[in-house]
């Protein structure tokens, strides 16, 4: 027996407390005077010898409650045997079920090893999960050997990435809760892909023994389409090709010839032969994607020939649309920023948009809605029927992009965005005459491929209190560049200076075109329709928080995963199998995408013997745990701090009883 | 000081009250108390025929020059009563459950019952402070400053010693020569007997006496929170006790104690008021007032 704490035993002292309490103070009580003890008789000895006795069963329960409280602090606990506990232990069986587990009979060799060792385990309580990218627990901890089993059987491959480390985490959270020596049996591949980034994270608590049943023992020749990059979108009867590139790999395979196909809609439209080098790479390009209008269902397959085909294809989809319209707003006068963004959309490689410019008084009788986007630029006055309807616009899921340019200095904050303008930075007076971008969040979509807009210059801009907005890019003095705030459904990006050529040199650069056409598809959305997802990928369903449309979500099985009251206010979905989900989004738009799994589960190469043994820094011993489960004899630490303060729950209770009757008494008494 | 114990809420009570002797007693001064005795007074009481040896300043000469008799002519004599307070200074005075001690408690009530008497009724009053000795004495007077020397003397009286009445009661006869009204102010913590037996000869002699019992209720009712040690003030005896005895045994005493008093006092032909300083004082004084009006 020991204590995790020992050091609140200093609490001990306090003990003193209810002695003084009792003795000294009972010893030190002064008498009481009275005029006169003339009608008064000696009445003592049998009542006060009684009183005292019962002052000595308060005291020594007081502390009795204060040691016990004083021995919970410092949490005792008992070293008991993990062998005497073995009628008590918890033999927990985890049976990889990630996508690798698809290859041959792995899965199959798994149940069959786990239905082994539930026939040997006696009467210790079991419980069955399955492991993909996290664990799921097909059972509760129960005895029933034909529940265990059926549990076991109804295990099906899976499309996730498994995770040692993410397996270590939810048993290490289970043994906080079960306090019981838990037996860990992992039936799995030992695929080396799953291990975790850090050997740390896979640690186990002490009480956990981690016996493992590796269902392969050496690595397996694999070819797989590794990745593929296509377009989620095609534009127009008349588009520009569409170029396809995929990637072929091959784990542990010699160099051979493959065959790759591209799929279209479950129709061969072209087929290719690669030569993939020994345990390497290649690349296959298919020049011209033909699809018809609407989404098309895309694979890239390969004739492998191998024992893991489920990885022979990797999916996307494509959508055909015509080109959409935007709008651009511009004031009196402005000539140069329809000029600059109409040209960098049509220098595009897809021209996806057709940009339709006006001045501001007529913008009055146009409809937002039947634009993708709108663009706002170098606007002095917003009339507020144009505010009101483009303000809803937004909230209803339309997206605008405001350049304040030189004119919105006069104003105190910038429309529909809503950020308050604090000043107007005029760099052309600066020594350098010019002002260039400080810091830039290279994961946005429109800075990403405008190489952080190096090089560009800016001579005015407009200082904005960002609020709640996201900032992308700064200047060197720190000033707001680009900034996005999303409203209802919608989305707003606010340039602080102008699309023209004279607030910067912005429009003059090459980054100009990347800029406006990632922008153009990010705030018409085409950016995140159609195209690939890997498994366990989050799908944004909608941006507000507030309920508004609901949602539709179809799986690869036609089934719709979301409930009611999900489909009315999940924001996101988790993307759970391979295939291809259709989607019908908040904000009203249809959307379809190929799901593949994680290209990691391809390489089959499983982890080597000695790093398997360094798992829990048991060595050997859990080799020999596995030729005899359930017989470790190691000490567990078992805490009695729930004993200890039940304890102190009843000496509480029955001082309060034995003090209340004093009090009683000296009530009646009074 | 005088505001200590002449306190306004107390006079305010009782000062529309009329101060009536019981006992007619005589007096230097004609006032609004009737005496027995036939004097100088505008109330007409009766003719008596002239008998050798009676004051010729008594003869109606009215009477005399038309009837040619001789008649004395005889009024009501009114006169002034005489109060004297005796007021016990024992230790056990000082007892005391709340603000107000027994002691305290007297003094009010002697000070209340001084300014009634000497403004109010302009009667000769007197002060007597005793515990087993007599400690002070201020002589009975109606002369200019003698409230003031009495509320002196209320002051100095300082509780000490034990009460002893029988040996300052033979002090009490020789001082108090002329009849008069005598209150005595005590807590009284001795045999009733022995009370009425000591007492009684001052009634003999024609007085009013009347026993003012001042008692706190912690005297009555104690309060115990469990056995304690208890210590007699005056001889500092202690004796231990259970808040059992003082519940049942002890209260079942203090009342035969009392009631016991009581009788043996009124059979003496004495009055006696209970006292108990948690009362308000122009209570009690109001209340002992009125049973004085009463009695008349």
């Amino acid at each position: 027996m020991g204590l995790f704490a020992p050091w609140f035993l200093a609490g001990l002292a306090g003990l003193a407390l209810p002695f003084y309490l009792h003795l000294l103070k009972r010893q030190t009580r002064t008498p009481k005077a009275v005029s006169s003890l003339m009608l008064y008789e000696s009445r003592t000895q049998s009542s006060t010898r009684h009183r005292r006795l019962r002052y000595f069963l308060l005291l020594s329960l007081r502390l009795l409650m204060l040691l016990l409280l004083i021995l919970a602090f410092a949490n005792p606990f008992i070293n008991r045997n993990t062998a005497s506990l073995a009628s008590e232990r918890l033999v927990l069986l985890v049976i990889d079920n990630s996508f690798s587990m698809r290859a041959g009979s792995r899965l199959a060799d798994a149940r069959d090893a786990a239905m082994s060792v539930l026939s040997g385990k006696g009467a210790a309580r079991a419980q069955v999960a399955a492991f993909g990218s996290q664990l799921r627990l097909m059972t509760q901890p129960i005895e029933d050997q034909s529940a265990l089993r059926a549990a076991v059987e109804a295990i099906q491959p899976g499309d996730g990435h498994g995770n040692f480390g993410e397996l270590s985490r939810a048993v290490r959270a289970m043994a906080e809760a079960v306090h019981t020596p838990i037996e860990l049996h992992l039936f799995s591949d030992m695929q080396r892909g799953d291990l975790a980034a850090s050997f740390s994270d896979m640690a186990l608590p002490a009480n956990v023994n981690l016996v493992k049943h590796a269902v392969v023992s050496k690595a397996q020749p694999n070819w797989t389409v590794e990745s593929v990059d296509a377009p989620g979108q095609v534009w127009g009867k008349d588009a520009k090709p569409v170029h396809v590139g995929a990637v072929i790999a091959g784990y542990g395979t010699p160099a051979a010839q493959r065959t790759v196909s591209l799929v279209v809609n479950g129709k061969t439209t072209a087929a290719k032969t690669v030569a993939v080098p020994a345990n390497g790479r290649a690349a296959v390009d298919f020049p011209a994607l033909e699809v018809p209008y609407g989404f098309s269902r895309c694979e890239i397959k390969i004739d492998a020939a191998d024992g893991f085909p489920a990885d022979d294809l990797r999916r996307f989809a494509v959508e055909r649309s015509d080109p959409q319209k935007a709008l651009l707003i511009h004031n009196y006068g402005d000539t140069r920023s329809p000029f600059y963004v109409g040209a960098a959309l049509s220098a595009a490689a897809q021209s996806a948009f057709i940009l339709e410019s006006i001045v501001v008084n007529e913008a009055a009788d146009r409809q937002p809605s039947n634009y993708a986007f709108m663009v706002l630029s170098d606007l002095n006055a917003v009339p507020s029927l144009l505010e009101h309807s483009l303000t809803e616009y937004v909230r209803s899921g339309g997206s605008i992009l405001i350049a304040a340019g030189t004119s919105a200095g006069s104003r105190l904050q910038i429309p529909i965005f809503g950020a308050h303008i604090v000043e107007t930075r005029d760099y052309s007076r600066v020594p350098d005459r010019y002002m260039a971008v400080g810091s830039s969040d290279s994961s946005y979509p429109a800075v990403a491929r405008a190489n952080g807009w190096t090089g560009v210059k800016f001579f005015y801009a407009l200082a904005v209190d960002p609020g709640d907005a996201r900032v992308i890019v700064r200047l060197g003095d720190q000033t707001p560049l680009l900034l996005e705030k999303r409203i209802g459904e919608g989305r707003v990006v606010l340039l602080t200076t102008g699309l023209d050529n004279l607030t910067n040199d912005f429009p003059l650069h090459p980054a100009f075109v990347p800029f406006i056409e990632q922008t153009a598809r990010y705030l018409a959305g085409s950016e995140r329709q159609g195209g690939a997802r890997p498994v366990d990928a989050f799908l944004e369903l909608r941006n507000a928080q507030e309920r508004t449309q609901n949602v539709e979500v179809t799986d690869p099985e036609g089934k719709r995963p979301l409930t009611l009251g999900e489909a009315a206010s999940a924001q996101s979905f988790q993307l759970t199998e391979a295939g291809y989900y259709q989607l019908r989004l908040a904000n009203g738009r249809q959307d379809e995408v190929g799901v593949n799994p994680d290209p990691k589960e391809s390489n089959l190469d499983v982890i080597p013997g000695d790093v398997l043994a360094l798992w829990q820094g048991k060595g050997g011993q859990s080799s020999r745990e596995a030729a005899t489960p359930g017989a470790a004899a190691h000490k567990t630490p078992e805490t009695l701090w729930w004993y200890v303060m039940l304890l102190v729950f009843v000496s509480a209770v029955a001082e309060s009883a034995l003090a209340s009757g004093y009090l009683g008494t000296q009530r009646e008494e009074g | 000081m005088l505001q200590r114990f002449l306190q306004p809420s107390v006079l305010g009570a009782i000062s529309s009250l009329e101060l009536v002797a019981k006992t007619v007693v005589d007096g230097f001064v004609a006032g609004l108390h009737r005496s027995p005795d036939f004097g100088f007074s505008q109330e007409f009481a009766e003719y008596r025929a002239y008998v050798p040896g009676d004051d010729l300043r008594y003869v109606d000469w009215n009477v005399y020059a038309r009837t040619e008799r001789m008649y004395l002519k005889r009024y009501l004599g009114e006169t002034n009563s005489l109060l004297t307070i005796l007021l016990d200074a024992s230790n056990s005075m000082q007892f005391g459950s709340h603000s107000v001690n027994k002691m305290d408690y007297a003094r009010y009530l002697a000070a209340s019952l001084f300014y009634l008497a000497i403004h109010g009724q302009r009667d000769a009053a007197g002060l007597i402070t005793f515990d087993d000795e007599i400690r002070n004495y201020i002589r009975p007077s109606t002369r200019q400053g003698q409230l003031h020397r009495l509320l002196a003397g209320l002051e100095q009286a300082e509780a000490r010693a034990r009460t002893d009445f029988s040996k300052p009661m033979r002090y009490f006869q020789e001082l108090l020569s002329r009849r008069g009204i005598v209150l005595i102010v005590s807590d009284f913590w001795e045999s009733p007997e022995s009370i009425v037996r000591t007492i009684e000869p001052l009634r003999f002699r024609g007085n009013e006496v009347v026993l003012f019992h001042v008692l706190d209720p912690e005297d009555v009712v104690p309060r115990l929170n469990g056995p304690s040690i208890l210590v007699d003030m005056e001889t500092r005896q202690q004796l231990e006790v259970t808040p059992d005895y003082t519940k049942n045994e002890y209260r079942e005493k203090v009342a035969a104690h009392l009631a016991d008093l009581r009788d043996r006092t009124r059979a003496a032909g004495m009055g006696y008021y209970l006292l108990m300083t948690d009362r308000p004082l122009d209570e009690a004084l109001r209340e002992y007032l009125t049973l004085r009006g009463g009695r008349n």
